[in-house]
């Protein structure tokens, strides 16, 4: 079993009082937590302190854990010989146990004497997990693979940690944020407790072309002058392969062409839209025949695109 | 080492469950439950129902609900005004991603 101090952790010493432990916790909690904290790395140091704080304000987990003695964070080592006999039941090994999970035991009926009802069923624990997608594995739903490290509990009641291998299908038109839902994939219920769930945090890795918001998505459209002014067809490139859009003359800049269900698909069956952003690019280099089309044109156009400049000027006046 | 295949489950508005489901889901007791229904942080179905269900959406606005409990040692009504704030936040940041994604 590997040694965390838990002291360190939250910031104390092995003597602070209860309240100095809870003012530690409190002030790193509002720094740290998940839910509130912009910070990297915040859920996995904010899971550390509330593992160190779950085990500190319990004055018997306390106990239990002053009694580890104190080692190097990370150093692997073995409870006392009579640790087992003062605070855990039966004899199992530590080898493969996190403390985090013999402690989240105490009072759940886990291989901790004190317990309230021996014959009461606890239901397993939900377990969490991120998951990446590419925008293409969320537009089209996908498989993965995580590999897991989950505690499972020996006869005695003690967590050991073991590897668990376990496929998802994540369905179509997933979004960024998204938390799905694995139902009995967690923890293994015991005395006939249910088991626990699989929760999945998802999160999309930025594209190169498209921007999702929610089932809605989004690519710029860069046109050439003539191309917004006369209008075409062109091949734009959609999650599902690319797809003829037909421009219609005279598109502005900023424009969005929608694209109606091209998007994410939605739970309901229906899809997101797909909105082509207009914008129009300039070409920067002209050869002389090209500058003389471009100088014809502006010569022959009445077009004004600053017109409103005037009326307005004309109005405040 | 076990392989094993699931099905992911969306939590979308078109599921419902009860409250003893929620209260299973979230690990909340009932009655904290309830006072978030009454601060008006949770919304059944029909809130004139004898049985209340639930958007299964919701169960990520209850998971939430427990975990800032327990992490920050909150009672009901102070719970009721952090997740009133969690969710302002969630909307705002909504809104930056759908700009975000309109202005590119």
């Amino acid at each position: 079993m590997k040694y965390k101090d838990y002291y360190a952790i939250l910031g104390v010493d092995r003597s602070a009082s209860p309240d100095a432990v809870k003012k530690a916790y409190r002030k790193l909690a509002r720094k740290f937590h998940p839910d509130v904290s912009k910070e990297p790395n915040a859920e996995e140091k904010f899971k550390a302190m509330a593992e160190a704080y779950e085990t500190l304000k319990d004055p018997e987990k306390r106990a239990a854990y002053d009694q580890l003695g104190s080692h190097a964070p990370g150093q692997e080592f073995r409870p006392p010989p009579d640790w087992e006999q003062h605070f855990a039941r039966g004899q199992s090994s530590f080898d493969d146990v996190d403390l985090a999970d013999l402690f989240a035991g105490f009072g759940r009926g886990e291989g901790f004497r004190r317990r309230a009802d021996p014959n009461q069923p606890v239901a397993g624990r939900d377990y969490e997990a991120a998951v990446r997608l590419t925008l293409e594995q969320a537009f089209h739903g996908t498989e993965v693979q995580l590999d897991l490290s989950v505690p499972e509990y020996d006869e005695n009641g003690v967590a050991h940690r073991v590897p668990r291998l376990v496929t998802v299908r994540i369905p179509r038109g997933v979004t960024d944020g998204q938390k799905l839902r694995v139902p009995g994939k967690g923890g293994h219920g015991m005395r006939g407790g249910r088991a626990g769930d699989l929760y999945l945090d998802i999160a999309v890795t930025p594209h190169k072309l498209f921007r999702a918001d929610g089932r809605d998505l989004f690519v710029d459209l860069p046109l050439a002058p003539w191309e917004a002014v006369l209008g075409a067809s062109i091949e734009l490139p959609t999650p599902a392969g690319p797809v003829n859009l037909k421009v219609p003359a005279g598109t502005r800049a900023g424009q969005q062409l929608r694209l109606s269900g091209r998007g994410l698909a939605r739970p309901d069956g229906a899809a997101g839209n797909l909105f082509a952003i207009v914008q129009i690019a300039v070409p920067t280099v002209l050869d002389e025949p090209q500058r003389a089309l471009f100088r014809q044109l502006a010569e022959a156009s009445t077009f004004n695109p600053r017109a409103h400049f005037e009326r307005e000027a004309t109005h405040e006046r | 080492m076990n392989v094993e295949i699931a099905e992911a489950v969306s939590l979308d508005e078109r599921g419902v469950l009860t409250l003893e489901q929620l209260v299973e889901l979230a690990d909340l007791p009932v009655e904290e439950l309830r006072a978030l229904v009454d601060d008006g942080a949770l919304a059944p179905v029909d809130p004139a129902a004898t049985s209340w269900t639930f958007a299964a959406s919701y169960v990520v606005v209850a998971r939430t609900a427990g975990r800032l409990r327990r992490d920050f040692e909150l009672d009901a009504h102070s719970l009721s005004v952090v997740l009133c704030y969690a969710q302002r936040v969630e909307a705002l940041e909504a809104e930056l991603r759908a700009l975000r994604a309109r202005m590119g």
